[in-house]
């Protein structure tokens, strides 16, 4: 594979960080690491003492590990639909942070379903799912959707990574040898031909156009496992594009922190500039508007509509000793802080843009554990000689601990991946300008273009 | 050196993380309940008699005790029936209560004893096991039956029940008695009618005619007397082809959104959304083999 200097300039910068593990690495995959060690302990309290360790009982059957899951689906909008869409649109400057967006998706999408499989009851019977399946439940839908796209999203990052893969594998990298194995199995065979060119372009097109209403379906199909339940605060019909919006929004947020992390990290100024953060930033408060839209209509239909159960939810998320504090803090943070942040050209910068962001995931987490709990804590019919614990939802250690090792995974797994592929694709960069430069080999020989 | 005391200090680490464990519990709730002293429970019986028109009685009880401030129903527990009073008392039999507590034995006529009144004493006892105490009930009824006839006049329906009164030996009508008249349905008995005994011991109580029955169109009527201060309960039962024939053959079920196939259309747009999709990666998986396939021979 040869280079032109735009790729050779990018590929040497970030040769060092596929070549070392290096010491901060180690540290950070070590504490990681602790983490899940939590979590397994956490585990194997739930699988040896049953769910009572956590705080779910027979009303308030979801929790923590159900606002993860939505949580962590929504964020692998990242590369679904933000890379998808730029993808189509041809945008060029989407080229230095699509490798991040696709690796956000593909690790949230193998994260998310894990927290289901911790709320379920009896997993020795989880292969019925499979055996027979129901076709009219959405749960099913939600296993098929999700299985779906989790093959998608790795499809889409692999074809992405391809030409990367065979640069890894022509550019003799100081790596142990069943990695250059592995780097020429993924190149599969890929030099560079202008036929081996146009089946990529193609795949990419492809997998760009399904990728997009394959990743709407799916975080519909897991709303409507709200929607079509007859729950205050849940059964309603905006569910599916309240979903999906408010995971794109948090998709960009997740992406906006990983760029500002890894520019500083790796030192990635020439790559991810500030030009990237304002872009997104600007995505992130059209999305916020929207979002902001959806709630104020969602909250107001139910408010007005004065219908009882409805009214008790509404009572609880505006109550400040219930949960008002952190319904504002879901709607400040949420909505107002990262539109504000944007619209003003003094706050318009990368280390702003990047905290409205992580305050707004954060915010997005808590609006999705106000969507479960409360509503779970308000039954149809009343309750009457319950113990508390039935009545109103606490998590248990056991519960955080397994978030915990979650969140921990999730950047174990960012981590491991980056020193596996350059978080720049190198490929992808400078090629427009290619016709116009000296092309130089990996290994620094300059010939002709 | 040095080595050995980065190990020891990762796995001090490890160790302080993961042993914490419940101790920095909310809630501790998967504690398991402090042993307690042994406590003996006091079981309640509930004990009745359900005199038939076939002559035999049924002897149901009930046990249950309060644990924990709950009553709960005792299952497991071996209840012993006998007649008559405590000198001249006879082992009817055994039978073992249930997951609802319950315990029914069958008594049959030729084990049916009276006194001099004319009266059937039962007693159901339990021994006693484990931490729960002995316990027993008595019950003593007036030997008595209730007699069902299915009267049909035109189109109209009607039950006879007649209340019977045999503890002089002799068949006594029974008068100003209340009774009612069931159907039996799949979980428990439907209520058609109540009267009140005459003279001669009898009550008219008109049925429907419209009451669904078997594939024959047979339902089974019931007359029954609750709980009466001198005879306790009666039942007389006879099934009568009054009800309008119910197939009882299986229908296959309609596609929908609640029976076990779904509607068509819901089919076909999972089968269009998976193969859209699931066609697309076919494609493309078949894209990558011919980018294998035209790898240039020179360059591998």
């Amino acid at each position: 594979m040869q280079l032109n200097s735009f790729q050779q300039q990018a590929f040497d910068k970030q040769r060092p960080t596929i070549e070392k593990f290096g010491r901060k690495s180690w540290m950070w995959t070590i504490f990681f690491l602790l983490w899940i060690i939590v979590g397994g302990y956490a585990l194997y309290l739930q699988i040896a003492d049953g769910h009572i360790v956590t705080g779910m009982r027979d009303n308030v059957v979801w929790g923590l590990y159900i606002a993860n899951f939505i949580f962590f689906i929504g964020i692998s909008y990242a590369g679904a639909v933000i890379s998808g869409i730029l993808h189509i649109l041809k945008v060029e400057w989407r080229k230095p942070i699509i490798r991040i967006a696709e690796m956000i998706t593909v690790i949230a999408t193998m994260i998310g379903p894990v927290f289901i499989l911790l709320c379920v009851g009896r997993l020795d019977r989880l292969h019925h799912l499979i055996l027979y399946p129901r076709l009219q439940s959405p749960i099913t839908w939600d296993v098929l959707a999700i299985t779906t796209y989790f093959t998608g999203s790795v499809i889409f990052l692999y074809l992405a990574t391809i030409k990367d893969f065979a640069i890894y594998r022509d550019a003799k990298l100081k790596v142990p040898k069943w990695r250059q194995k592995i780097y020429k199995i993924l190149a599969i065979g890929y030099r560079g031909t202008p036929s081996q060119k146009k089946h990529i372009s193609i795949s990419m097109n492809l997998m760009a156009v399904i990728i997009i209403p394959l990743a709407i379906i799916v975080h519909s199909v897991l709303s409507w496992i709200f929607g079509m339940t007859l729950r205050p605060g849940w059964h309603s019909t905006i569910f599916g594009p309240y979903f999906v919006l408010a995971a794109i929004y948090s998709g960009t947020g997740v992406l906006i922190m990983a760029m500002w992390v890894y520019r500083k990290m790796y030192g990635l100024y020439d790559y991810i500039n500030d030009k990237h953060f304002i872009y997104l930033g600007y995505i992130m408060l059209v999305l916020g508007a929207a979002y902001g839209y959806f709630t104020f209509s969602e909250y107001l239909t139910d408010w007005f509509g004065s219908e009882k159960w409805n009214s008790e939810v509404i009572h609880k998320l505006f109550s400040f000793s219930e949960y008002g504090w952190w319904f504002l803090f879901a709607n400040v943070a949420g909505i107002l802080l990262p539109i504000f942040i944007v619209a003003f050209p003094k706050t318009r910068k990368p280390r702003w843009i990047a905290l409205a962001s992580f305050f707004m995931v954060a915010a997005l987490w808590v609006k999705r554990y106000l969507i479960i709990v409360p509503t779970l804590e308000s039954p149809l019919l009343p309750m009457q000689d319950t113990r508390l614990e039935y009545v109103k939802y606490s998590p248990t250690w056991v519960e955080w601990a397994l978030t915990f090792a979650g969140i921990a995974t999730f950047f174990l797994f960012f981590t491991l991946m980056s020193k596996f592929m350059t978080i720049i694709p190198i490929s992808e960069f400078g090629d427009k300008e290619k016709a116009n430069e000296k092309v130089t080999k990996p290994e620094g020989e300059i010939v002709p273009a | 050196m040095r080595k050995t005391i980065q190990i020891l200090t990762y796995s001090l680490l490890a160790l302080m993380i993961a042993t914490p464990g419940k101790l920095i519990a909310q809630t501790d709730s998967s504690a398991k309940p402090e042993v307690m002293e042994a406590t003996t429970y006091t079981p309640l019986i509930e004990f009745l008699s359900v005199q038939k028109n076939d002559n035999s009685v049924d002897l149901k009880t009930s046990v249950k005790a309060k644990i924990n401030g709950t009553l709960t129903k005792l299952a497991g527990l071996k209840i012993e029936f006998t007649i008559g009073a405590d000198s001249t008392a006879k082992k009817l039999g055994e039978t073992i209560t249930d997951s609802r507590g319950v315990a029914i034995f069958s008594c049959k006529p030729e084990q049916l004893t009276t006194d001099k009144e004319g009266k059937l004493n039962f007693k159901a006892s339990f021994a006693g096991k484990d931490s729960i105490e002995s316990a027993e009930e008595l019950i003593s009824v007036k030997r008595a039956r209730l007699e069902i006839t299915p009267v049909k006049e035109d189109s109209l329906l009607t039950v006879k029940v007649k209340l019977i009164d045999l503890s002089t030996g002799t068949e006594t009508a029974v008068p100003e008695t209340d009774l009612g008249v069931f159907v039996k349905r799949l979980f428990s008995a439907l209520k058609l009618g109540e009267g009140k005994t005459d003279e001669a011991g009898e009550a008219s109580i008109e049925i429907p005619n419209n009451l669904p029955g078997d594939a024959k169109g047979n339902i089974t009527l019931l007359a029954k007397l609750d709980e009466n201060e001198v005879y306790g309960n009666l039942e007389a039962v006879v099934t009568q082809s009054w009800g309008i024939p119910v197939s009882d053959e299986l229908k296959e079920l309609p596609r929908a959104l609640w029976s076990s196939h779904p509607p068509i259309w819901m089919l076909v747009t999972f089968i269009v959304l998976m193969t859209a999709v699931w066609g697309h990666y076919i494609v493309i998986i078949f894209e990558l083999f011919r980018l294998r396939k035209e790898e240039p021979k020179t360059a591998s």
